[in-house]
């Protein structure tokens, strides 16, 4: 069994410190927000200052507290999401790769009619249908988000899983007469370890897309803040336009950098699922300090000769 | 030639669920959108097309389901979407009007992120552990910024701050569209901008997509046997590139549905014609018939796409190709 | 100098896998001639270095590979008209005029050699008009039909994708291109190790024709002793990246000096003559990252002595005919006497009885 040992790069060291923040911020956002995010009270359309920090609203709100009040929401409906919709791939790709046969086709053509129909559109239509009592939650928002999200991973599981089967530890298993459910989950399951997490960070990655991007579209609650609300009513009220990056800017560098923070992990899975982007991967720091001065051209081995105690004739 | 078949039949069935979603969903809903609907549109519509809207919505409920679905389907097939609520004309006639502007610009900018990002992507997977790895954080970061977002913030940059671009529109209103250069000019300098926003934003994951697919295909015998062949870089490259395009191919069905709900929301803040600027004038009319339509235009449109990009697949994989030849 | 000239010069040649402080050397210290037109066998397991060696040599291989020490001298022409390289001075523009033209490779897997999305006759098309720019397609065409023929296909076989093509049909091709623009010096990689056993017996015997027609050099790279009896005039067997034994051919095979060749013989089946009883090399080959002191081989090794398990053997003369083997058992110093096995007498021309 293979455990889950990322390569410790500064791109997942870094991507694991920034997902580490907002997922402290999730916890504590709206606690230590100074202001609520709601009131109105503050002088309108005000550059950052000491007292805002990230400048207030046109209709006087403080952009700061908004923005770490936003993060809980969307964090949460990302992740759960994500978690909703992993779950579903799971059994969905497992049981498609593993049992094969008829389940095998019925359960991947699901998945390609998932993974064909666009997710936005489709979202749009099935929340302009939600109720309005329905509608204010955002968490049933996440749980339809994450029926439209689950294929794709379905797809990667089933192959890794189709790949698995043959081997000689399932193989073993199923001799010695262990259960289907058995080799599924307890000798297949922890093998599939890298590609699911992969598919985990990609699933958040698009829940949170999906969200923030309804949210600016104003089809989620109003009420509530995400950084999709954020950006709706500055939308709304032309603060592009009119220059007020400090409204702007915020919510929208939050979510791309907890899209980055996700991607940046699975960069480490990526190289460990696939040792060919690992093997001889040498940056150009790590080059300088042994002192090479370009890097291996493929097919062109450096030559470097380290034992300075016989005399070259050649060089 | 089965390959392709067998794909057609994937796209045939997810058109049908598609179809048929879109006739369950307002069924499923406690509610009946039908009543306020019928209510707006008194007097507005035909009593004909009042009735084609109720059985689209499912209002006609003294009808058994079994017929009202089947009405649906002859309905569509005759391209009869319903009429628009807010617009009063009919849904085929409105979205026909507009989807050349959307497939103008997705298809422009789709077609060029996905050429730079590929060529990227080829440049910098050749190029690993030299300097130019250092675009891989700040691609990736490119990569997770919303649309939208890019869009608001190259509008704050670009046109309103330095006055490079033109704000909104797909062109200067003042112009009389048609053939003349006035108007062709215009129509370019409008579109900048959002394709750049759509570009912007979708290449950075063909390009590391590219990039990843590089690597691992350099590490292939093949490429190593075309070094030692003494062919020039150029080449060994090609060789590289040529097997490594094909995930990327293989991955457009997927890609596409992203690329286009992005770019339906880059209309919106461009204020640009096309179906996504006209999906959120639905959804705030609560106009279902045209939410509907739109729906169904865009789902289609993303099926046809992922079925030229299979059609592509299968003519670049000659294992797939001539495995069903023979 | 002799009628023969040495194609190949090596000396002192050292190999690092990774960089500074975590290099691991996978080849270390290895020198050797190879005459031309003569073939050179390598033999030893998985991770012995022989591949390191030969890609080294040709500074084909990989990341995190590095050549850390050594000369290697590459001389072609004939007598009175030579050209030397220096392969490891040389710049990416001398290696790709020298490369295929002069010195051609020839890998394990034919399938993974040949890029699955071309047709074998555009392999063949691009190599040709890469060293002659001048050349028709017409030339070209024939060319690559008549290269086909050498290794007995028939020309529709350009027309086929890789994938298209049988095991022992994918090698032959391969062999056929390696030799496409007459180079001097071929190296073959395992060519018949990922083939079934009667399809390797005629590939084997194909080479040995067409190098009596042709007149190149060969490395071969096998840990299949008794496959490269046939083909090579020496012998030269690596473990944990040194050579342990270099003796001619036949010597070798018929009397090995190191325990290690012992054991790789009795590992694989003779191609024809009587059946023996393989008895294999107990253990596994050793993690380059922490050697044993002394012998590389003492662990495994079933005559190991004490002195084996805390110095290293040099790799010197151990007969009259000036075979090297890199073993204490020969050395009167150390062993009292040599085990029988590591004794036999081999004389020249009577091994077929």
């Amino acid at each position: 069994m293979r455990s889950l040992q990322i390569p410790k790069s500064p791109k997942v060291i870094s991507g694991v410190v920034i997902l580490g923040v907002f997922i402290v911020l999730t916890v504590i956002g709206p606690w230590i927000a100074p202001y609520s995010p709601n009131t109105n009270r503050f002088s309108t359309s005000q550059m950052p200052s000491w007292h805002h920090l990230l400048g207030t609203t046109l209709l006087g709100q403080d952009v700061f507290s908004q923005l770490l009040v936003g993060c809980r929401e969307t964090m949460v409906v990302g992740f759960v999401a994500g978690f909703i919709a992993t779950v579903l791939s799971i059994v969905v790709g497992l049981a498609a790769g593993y049992i094969g046969g008829k389940t095998d086709e019925g359960l991947s053509l699901l998945s390609n009619v998932f993974l064909a129909i666009p997710g936005l559109p489709l979202m749009i239509v099935i929340n302009s249908y939600l109720p309005p009592g329905k509608q204010a939650n955002p968490l049933v928002i996440g749980v339809v988000i994450s029926l439209t999200g689950w294929a794709w991973g379905a797809r990667v599981l089933r192959a890794q899983t189709m790949s698995l089967r043959d081997r000689d530890f399932v193989e073993a298993a199923r001799i010695i007469g262990e259960s289907r459910r058995r080799i599924m989950f307890g000798e297949i399951g922890p093998n599939l370890l890298p590609v699911l997490a992969s598919s985990l960070l990609f699933t958040i990655l698009y829940a949170v897309g999906l969200f923030t991007t309804l949210a600016f579209l104003g089809l989620t609650p109003l009420s509530t803040w995400n950084w999709g609300t954020m950006l709706y009513w500055s939308n709304t009220q032309n603060a592009a336009i009119a220059g007020q990056w400090w409204w702007v800017g915020p919510p929208g560098i939050a979510i791309a950098l907890v899209g980055t923070s996700l991607a940046l992990i699975n960069f480490g899975i990526d190289e460990f699922i696939n040792p060919r982007l690992r093997a001889g991967g040498l940056s150009a720091r790590q080059r300088r300090k042994v002192g090479m001065s370009r890097r291996p051209h493929l097919g062109f081995t450096p030559v470097r000769r380290v034992s300075a105690t016989k005399p070259t004739g050649s060089n | 030639m089965r390959v392709i078949l067998r794909r057609l039949g994937v796209y045939a069935f997810t058109a049908w669920v598609t179809i048929t979603v879109n006739f369950i969903l307002p069924r499923l809903m406690p509610g009946n959108p039908f009543d306020q609907i019928a209510a707006k549109l008194t007097g507005v519509v035909t009593a004909q097309e009042l009735q084609a809207i109720k059985i689209q919505l499912g209002g006609d409920i003294n009808q058994p389901m079994i017929e009202q679905y089947w009405h649906y389907l002859n309905q569509l097939a005759h391209f009869n979407l319903g009429v628009s609520i807010t617009l009063s004309s009919p849904v085929s006639t409105i979205l026909a009007g507009q989807i050349w502007w959307t497939v103008g610009l997705i298809g422009v900018a789709a077609v060029l992120s996905f050429l730079i990002g590929t060529v990227l992507g080829v440049v910098f997977g050749w190029m690993r552990g030299s300097r130019a790895d250092n675009v891989i954080p700040v691609a990736t970061f490119l990569q997770s910024v919303p649309y939208y977002f890019l869009g608001t913030v190259l509008i704050m940059a670009f046109a309103s701050h330095w006055h490079f671009f033109p704000l909104e529109n797909a062109y200067d209103l003042s112009i009389t569209p048609g053939w003349h250069w006035d108007f062709i000019s215009s129509l370019l300098r409008h579109s900048e901008l959002p394709i750049l926003s759509i570009v912007l934003s979708s290449l950075a994951g063909w390009m590391l997509g590219m990039r990843n697919m590089m690597v691992t295909i350099a590490g292939e015998d093949f490429v190593l046997m075309a070094v030692a062949k003494g062919l020039p870089r150029r080449r060994v490259i090609w060789h590289a590139a040529r097997s490594a395009i094909l995930p990327s191919i293989a991955n457009f069905t997927l890609a596409i549905g992203l690329l286009v709900s992005g770019s339906l929301l880059v209309e919106q803040i461009f204020n640009y014609p096309g179906v996504g600027n006209l999906i959120l004038e639905a959804v705030g009319g609560e106009d279902y018939p045209l939410i509907q339509g739109i729906f169904l235009l865009i789902t289609f449109t993303v099926l046809g796409a992922s079925f030229l990009a299979d059609i592509l697949y299968y003519v670049l994989d000659p294992r797939i190709r001539t495995a069903t030849a023979h | 100098m002799t009628l023969e000239h040495n194609i190949l010069d090596v000396q002192d040649f050292c190999v690092d896998y990774g960089y500074g402080e975590s290099a691991v050397r996978a080849v270390s210290d290895v020198s050797f001639t190879l005459g031309a037109s003569r073939v050179l066998g390598v033999a030893g397991e998985s991770g012995s270095g022989k591949s390191t060696l030969v890609y080294g040599l040709t500074r084909l291989l990989r990341a995190p590979g590095v050549i850390s020490d050594g000369e290697v001298t590459f001389t072609i022409g004939a007598e009175g008209d030579q050209r030397a390289f220096d392969l490891l001075a040389a710049t990416e523009q001398d290696l790709r005029a020298i490369r295929w033209s002069h010195i051609s490779i020839v890998l394990q897997s034919a399938l993974s050699a040949l890029n699955p999305m071309r047709r074998i006759g555009r392999e063949f098309d691009e190599v040709l008009r890469t060293h002659d720019k001048n050349s028709s397609k017409e030339s070209r065409h024939e060319r690559a039909i008549e290269l086909l023929a050498m290794v007995g296909l028939d020309a529709d076989r350009l027309d086929r994708f890789p994938h298209e093509l049988s095991g022992g049909q994918r090698q032959r091709i391969m062999i056929a291109m390696a030799l496409a623009l007459r180079p001097e010096l071929v190296i073959m990689d395992e060519p018949t190790t990922a083939l079934d056993v009667v399809t390797q017996r005629e590939i084997v015997s194909e080479l040995y024709e067409l190098r009596r027609q042709l007149g190149f050099a060969m490395i071969f790279i096998t840990h299949d002793l008794s496959l490269l009896v046939e083909l090579a005039d020496e012998i030269m067997v690596m473990y944990a990246g040194h050579i342990v034994e270099r003796a001619a051919a036949t010597d070798l095979y018929h009397a090995p000096r190191h325990p290690y060749t012992l054991g790789l013989m009795n590992s694989f089946p003779p191609l024809h003559g009587e059946r023996k009883e393989l008895s294999g090399i107990p253990g596994t080959p050793p993690d380059l990252k922490s050697l044993p002191a002394g012998c590389s081989f003492s662990p495994r090794c079933a005559y190991a002595m004490d002195i084996c398990h805390s110095s290293k053997p040099p790799l010197v003369p151990v007969d009259e005919t000036g075979r090297l083997a890199a073993c204490w058992l020969h050395d009167p110093s150390h062993s009292h006497s040599v085990p029988v096995e590591l004794a036999r007498k081999h004389v020249r021309g009577v091994e077929a009885q």
